[in-house]
């Protein structure tokens, strides 16, 4: 063979390799165009789009959410960490795009495309909340409250008085209501927990543990992956720890 | 025999006017390019709109994140209810902002207009915050944090105490000498003339509330007596008071479990004035500071 033959040989060869990594990028790059071009919401029921996002979801989650929510997704009730497989949504209904914008932005991590519209105020502090003015409570009014949380939550025992007090507490001074609600069923719009269902987000709902959470308030942080995570990576997350959710109950 | 001049003999001839005009043409070509990519922007266009992105304005994407959640925010549906016209008013919207952002900067208005600098200056702060947020320390790191600063994961003390002003020291004395040899607070306070000072509810207090009530002096000399004892007559402006305490539970640091996500957010708020001391160090390290004589 020439040297001349040898030569536009070479030049063929790496010419047909890159073209051939140009038409795989090109791959590439519809693939990621069809997942970030759909309507998030819709590709859990999109099969094709369904599988790969759960099989690169499911890294994404293992390296950089695991970490505080656990490799089982379980969260920590004694960190205060949801719980990513049970129905208890604390933000928004589970749909992917709201899971997608807390994985981008965060809940209280100084992004102010993140949710950060609220904090449980401590109570036993002279000031309980710096964004709004709420009065310190008493030992006995904490107590109030605890009796009615717990009587609310179906455990039996409590003084009336003491649940009637509490309630009135809850409604009125304490300002409780005014993020969980006039029934303490919560607020998904500000990450507000149901107070009513029996499930907690931090503890077991035993006296120690409401107490602990109104004396010294609740503010938990997600991070904002929004310079870690690529777009598609936090599209494909979001897609998965939507999955884990048992879906969605229609509104009643 | 002569052969008939063949196109590639004329390529191969030497042609100065062909030079000229090939170069002519090489030089227009060049303006253009240049002059489209000085004075429309588009010299550098990429070929498409990347994938996360719902469109390119000067080369500044608008994200697909955004879009949906302002999608979202004004019209209240998913990318995939919306209708045609109302994702094409959602994206002039944003394509508008984006816009008159850059003309802003062109005009240099965060040179001028103090929220645009409040916010630039909150937005650079915030990015360190963020920052530090996505850090997850071990366990061992908070530990040694929690170690370290135990009194701010203590709970709040509680105190319930009567707090008396007696007429004199002598009737003082004698009252706490009396209670303490087993007189009832009530009794031995009726008996040498001891009115309530009226500083605080009769009932269980918090410590921070009790301090707030009583005093640094009173409170202080108050936590320090162990529940049913009473204090030693203490003096004050308003009179000489005695304090009888009924129960006292100091403040008691919390497991370290108990207070796990208070720990990971302090350690996160202490890195995160670390990193904007760092940040402001820095950026007077690299700038050129001229300051006017007298004003060092």
């Amino acid at each position: 063979m020439t040297t001349k033959r040898r030569i536009i040989g070479i030049f063929v060869g790496v010419v047909l390799v890159l073209a051939a990594v140009l038409l795989w990028r090109r791959h590439v790059y519809e693939d990621q165009v069809l997942m970030m071009r759909t309507d998030p919401d819709v590709i859990l029921s999109t099969p094709g789009l369904r599988d790969a996002a759960l099989n690169r979801g499911r890294q994404v989650f293992a390296e950089n959410c695991a970490s505080c929510h656990g490799a089982d997704a379980k969260g920590s009730r004694s960190k205060a960490i949801p719980d990513m497989t049970d129905d208890d949504y604390l933000y928004g209904q589970n749909k992917p795009s709201e899971i997608e914008q807390i994985v981008l932005h965060g809940i209280r991590a100084g992004d102010t495309k993140g949710w950060n519209l609220a904090d449980m105020p401590g109570f036993a502090k002279a000031i309980p909340y710096t964004r709004e003015k709420l009065p310190p409570l008493t030992p006995g009014q904490v107590d109030d409250l605890i009796a009615f949380l717990r009587a609310a939550n179906g455990n039996d025992g409590y003084d009336e008085a003491r649940v009637i007090r509490g309630r009135t507490m809850f409604t009125t001074t304490a300002g409780c209501w005014d993020c969980h609600g006039g029934d303490a069923a919560g607020d998904p719009a500000i990450g507000a927990p149901n107070l009513v269902d029996g499930k907690w987000l931090k503890g077991n709902g035993s006296e120690a543990d409401i107490r602990h959470t109104l004396e010294r308030g609740l503010a938990g942080v997600s991070p904002a992956f929004f310079h870690r995570l690529s777009a598609y990576d936090a599209r494909v997350v979001s897609v998965y720890v939507a999955s884990l959710h048992p879906p969605a109950k229609p509104a009643s | 025999m002569e052969t008939p001049p063949s196109s590639h003999n004329w390529m191969a001839r030497h042609s100065e006017r062909r030079s000229i005009i090939l170069c002519a043409i090489g030089a227009v070509g060049g303006l253009i390019v240049a002059g489209t990519g000085l004075f429309t922007a588009q010299g550098t266009r990429m070929a498409g709109v990347p994938a996360e992105d719902v469109a390119m304005v000067n080369q500044v994407p608008i994200l697909m994140s955004d879009y949906l959640a302002n999608l979202r925010a004004a019209k209240g549906v998913g990318l995939d209810k919306a209708t045609p016209a109302q994702k094409k008013e959602i994206l002039d919207q944003m394509i508008r902002e984006e816009l008159y952002v850059q003309r802003g900067i062109e005009l240099g208005q965060q040179n001028d207009i103090t929220e645009v600098r409040a916010a630039l200056v909150g937005a650079v702060e915030a990015q360190q915050a963020i920052d530090a947020a996505a850090t997850q320390p071990d366990e061992a790191t908070l530990r040694t944090f929690y170690n370290q600063h135990l009194s701010q994961y203590e709970d709040e003390g509680t105190i319930t105490l009567t707090d008396m002003i007696a007429p004199d020291e002598a009737d003082a004395k004698a009252a706490v000498a009396e209670i303490r040899a087993g007189r009832p607070v009530s009794t031995a306070a009726s008996a040498h003339g001891l009115r309530l000072s009226g500083k605080l509810a009769d009932g269980e207090e918090y410590y921070f509330a009790g301090r707030i009530h009583l005093g640094d002096t009173l409170f202080d000399a108050a936590s320090k007596v162990p529940a049913g004892k009473v204090s030693d007559p203490i003096n004050a402006p308003d009179g000489i008071h005695v304090i009888a305490v009924a129960q006292n539970t100091p403040p008691k640091a919390s497991p370290y479990e108990m207070v796990r996500d208070k720990v990971l957010n302090d350690y996160r708020t202490d890195k995160i004035n670390r990193m904007q001391a760092g940040a402001d160090a820095f950026l007077r390290r690299r700038a050129d500071i001229q300051i006017a004589k007298g004003f060092e």
